[in-house]
């Protein structure tokens, strides 16, 4: 009966959102209308959450009459989980992606309080975008499907690898990001709709792009970190082809959020920054379709249908094509009104935003190609990271390079380059200083790694020597701009030193025997057997000794869940500081001794703490008082 | 040069969603289906259930083979179909592949038999004969001569579009 009454929510919102789209865009503009659009709005969103209110408390009430809640949640779960089993399979998943697209919007619809017209648009847009997939939930996957008469007593249980606090707000976080990317994406084209060169849209959504983007990189982030010690997979990076899709929606982000600031400062490189912002959505909006329509085979991916792939293609399709069409018929309006000066700070920024469109075509190349192959050839290619380094490498190296060289640019005006002031030359210097004592001190000639250790060095030292002169001479530095890119070259050194000095073996080793891996002495102290309440473990105890003499425990385990029979395995890692040990158990072979995987992962925290830096630079720029 | 521009921006996206769309639509193949026609392999196996001993010409006439393990998730999850297979009355044999015999019993006493027969092979003799990559792989074999082969998982989608054709052909169960 409940069920009921949140799936009648869901509907009468859909109705209201329909209504709010069709003022917004078929009436002529006054206060009455946007007046009427606001209210219809927020009503709108007020059913919608309502009806996931409800929804998450049938969840956290076993109520198994509900088909998705009774197949993805079971009552001996904790009632984290069991809130967090609405998004661990693809109908409450794609709720809750459409309750966030809303929740945006809604926050967009209470707190602009200015430019009317442009907001009426916004909002129209929003609602009609909400209203395809609000359809999309409600024909093809309708998370309020209830088994009737009789609903079983309990239900199918989580998908164990799910049943992890990190993962459990990983999918939530990145959906903010997603669908976050909608405003900018709406005003763009509302911008376009009314035709007015004059509208200063740009400014609006600095702030807005920002937060979605901290989100992005936070769900990025998480999911990295979960794969890690979770899924046994013993690295922070896989290009699994759901990586990219979330990959290329940052990496547009990212080029939105420079491109932004040029067209916020001088109206110029506006034709960049209004198909970036289209490109951000619209890869969002990809990366929905890839991971729903079971297209490519993942860890991500949810259950294949082929009516849902076809129906989010036709709707992902109107939306990007239509965009593209208006932006591509108002092209003239957005012509810049001033030409850009050589070495200025928007030449550089028009620089980066070549790099990373190039970026992004790759790793699209890199999703569809494998695809396009088999659909030509019958045959099953991958691309993987050789691919992906071949063209990240060199291009991070010479982006990185051109963004030593900017920070000295002005706005608007070209500048003289000289080499002998003391910042460049002092960094460049040491730079090299360090990267050939590092040559040295381990012993390498991987010029690949060498050089991406220069491009990170030269940034990171670079901006130390900013941040020290405006902390003592006062002088004026961008605290976001600083704290993204010092963490972007801190991000690269971390990466280096990992492939550098990172090592990994498998041992077979029996119980009660000693093997040495590396400076560590590894003795197989125990396995045992252990019975849970849903979970048969193996657990193993190995007694780890470094050179120093210091002693510590590693028990990776494996473990085999009853309800599903899945088989997952037990990360066991020691953390340092600058390295963590990694140990996963494999099989029993005839002979007695197990196989043991033993990891040596440098700086891999440094990673997700650059990562989580570049976050904070964003949080920086939200509470900040003015426009950057 | 700005015609070049937006003849890009707009063909980059449709080239892709067509793409998309041939891919999605071209599903009538399935990649682990195969019909080539072949007789079944002469065997000499034991019964996982008892140890009486079995070969070719103990079997039905026509029937359904399907290749699992206690080991075998995905056989874990093929597993209810068949037995709804099997309360329809369909006839399916199953090869019991590389696995302990004890294991292979408990299975089926806490998941239900859907097998008629279980040949036990626990060397992958005859599932080496058969050209068997993995578990679980099913087989429709009519007068002796195996019609349909289908590696992976079958489930209502597969049984209707891989093997119902066949069967309703040749008007058998």
């Amino acid at each position: 009966m409940i069920v009921e009454v949140s799936h009648f929510l869901s509907l009468l919102a859909t109705g209201l959102f329909f209504l709010v789209g069709s003022f917004a865009l078929l009436t002529k503009p006054s206060v009455y209308i946007s007046n009427l659009i606001t209210r219809t709005y927020s009503h709108g969103f007020l059913f919608l959450i309502a009806s996931f209110s409800i929804y998450v408390w049938l969840a956290i009430t076993d109520n198994f009459s509900v088909q998705y809640i009774a197949s993805h949640s079971n009552s001996q779960l904790p009632t984290f989980y069991k809130i967090s089993s609405i998004w661990s399979a693809h109908e409450g998943s794609m709720f809750l992606w459409i309750v966030f697209l809303s929740l945006w919007g809604f926050i967009f619809n209470i707190t602009i309080k200015n430019d009317q017209i442009l907001k009426s648009n916004t909002i129209g847009i929003i609602s009609l975008i909400l209203v395809g997939f609000l359809l999309f939930l409600l024909i093809t996957s309708n998370p309020f499907q209830t088994i009737l008469p009789i609903a079983p007593l309990n239900g199918a249980d989580i998908n164990p690898v799910l049943q992890d606090p990190a993962l459990a707000i990983h999918p939530p976080t990145l959906y903010l990001g997603y669908v976050g990317f909608v405003i900018p994406f709406a005003c763009a084209l509302s911008f376009l709709i009314n035709g007015d060169p004059g509208i200063k849209w740009e400014s609006l959504i600095q702030k807005w792009s920002v937060a979605a983007w901290i989100f992005l990189t936070i769900g990025i982030t998480l999911g990295s970190w979960w794969a890690y010690y979770e899924l046994g997979w013993g690295g922070y990076w896989f290009w699994d082809p759901v990586e990219n899709v979330a990959l290329m929606p940052w990496l547009a982000a990212t080029a939105f959020i420079h491109s932004l600031s040029v067209s916020i400062k001088s109206s110029n490189l506006r034709i960049w920054t209004i198909l970036l912002s289209i490109s951000v959505f619209s890869l969002s909006l990809f990366g929905a379709f890839i991971v729903r329509s079971g297209i490519i085979d993942s860890v991500h991916s949810f259950a294949n249908d082929p009516e849902r792939g076809l129906y989010l293609l036709a709707f992902i399709g109107i939306i990007i094509v239509s965009s593209m069409s208006l932006f591509v018929a108002r092209l003239s309006i957005i012509k810049p009104s001033k030409t850009i000066k050589r070495f200025s700070k928007e030449s550089f920024i028009s620089i980066n935003n070549i790099f990373f469109g190039a970026l992004i075509f790759s790793v699209m190349l890199g999703v569809t190609y494998p695809l396009i192959y088999e659909f030509l050839f019958d045959q099953k290619i991958s691309v993987g990271a050789p691919f992906y380094n071949a063209i990240f490498i060199p291009m991070i190296i010479l982006a990185c390079i051109f963004m030593f060289f900017s920070i000295d640019s002005k706005w608007s005006r070209s500048f003289n380059f000289h080499f002998f002031i003391a910042p460049i030359s002092l960094s460049v210097i040491s730079s090299i200083i360090t990267t050939l004592l590092i040559s040295y001190i381990f012993d390498t000639s991987n010029l690949a790694i060498l050089i991406s250790l220069f491009a990170g060095f030269i940034v990171v030292y670079r901006y130390v020597i900013e941040i020290m002169n405006s902390l003592v001479m006062k002088k004026y530095l961008n605290p976001f701009s600083a704290i993204a890119h010092f963490a972007l070259g801190l991000l690269i050194i971390s990466i280096s030193f990992n492939s550098l000095l990172s090592s990994e073996r498998a041992l077979n080793i029996k119980i009660n025997e000693f093997e040495e891996y590396k400076d560590l002495k590894i003795f197989f102290k125990d396995i045992k057997v252990l019975k849970n309440s849903n979970h048969d473990s193996i657990e193993a105890t190995f007694v780890l000794e470094n050179q120093k003499g210091r002693t510590f425990d590693l028990s990776p385990e494996k473990r085999r869940y009853f309800t599903r029979g899945q088989i997952t395995t037990e990360t066991a890692i020691f953390i340092m500081p600058l390295k963590d040990i990694y140990m996963t158990i494999g099989d029993q072979l005839d002979d007695g001794s197990w196989i043991v995987n033993i990891q040596i992962n440098y700086l891999i925290r440094w990673i997700w703490f650059s990562a989580g830096l570049m976050a904070f630079a964003g949080m920086v720029l939200m509470f900040s008082k003015r426009n950057i | 040069m700005k015609i070049v521009f937006k003849f890009i921006v707009l063909i980059l996206p449709l080239s892709l969603i067509f793409t998309f769309y041939f891919l999605l639509t071209n599903n009538e193949s399935y990649p682990g289906a195969d019909y080539d026609v072949f007789d079944i392999p002469k065997f000499e196996l034991g019964n996982l259930n008892n140890d009486k001993t079995l070969n070719e010409s103990s079997l039905d006439k026509d029937f359904i083979l399907n290749v699992w393990a206690s080991w075998c998730i995905t056989c874990r999850v093929e597993h209810p179909y068949l037995m709804s297979l099997s309360k329809k009355g369909i006839p399916v044999v199953g090869l019991n592949y590389k696995d302990e015999k004890e294991d292979g019993l408990e299975w089926i006493e806490r998941y239900g038999n859907p097998y008629k027969t279980i040949l036990y092979d626990y060397k992958g003799v005859l599932a080496m004969d058969l050209g068997v990559t993995g578990a679980p792989e099913t087989f429709l074999i009519i007068d002796g001569k195996i019609v349909v082969r289908y590696q992976g998982e079958v489930n209502e989608l597969i049984w209707n579009d891989v093997f119902l054709p066949v069967i309703e052909s040749k008007d058998i169960f």
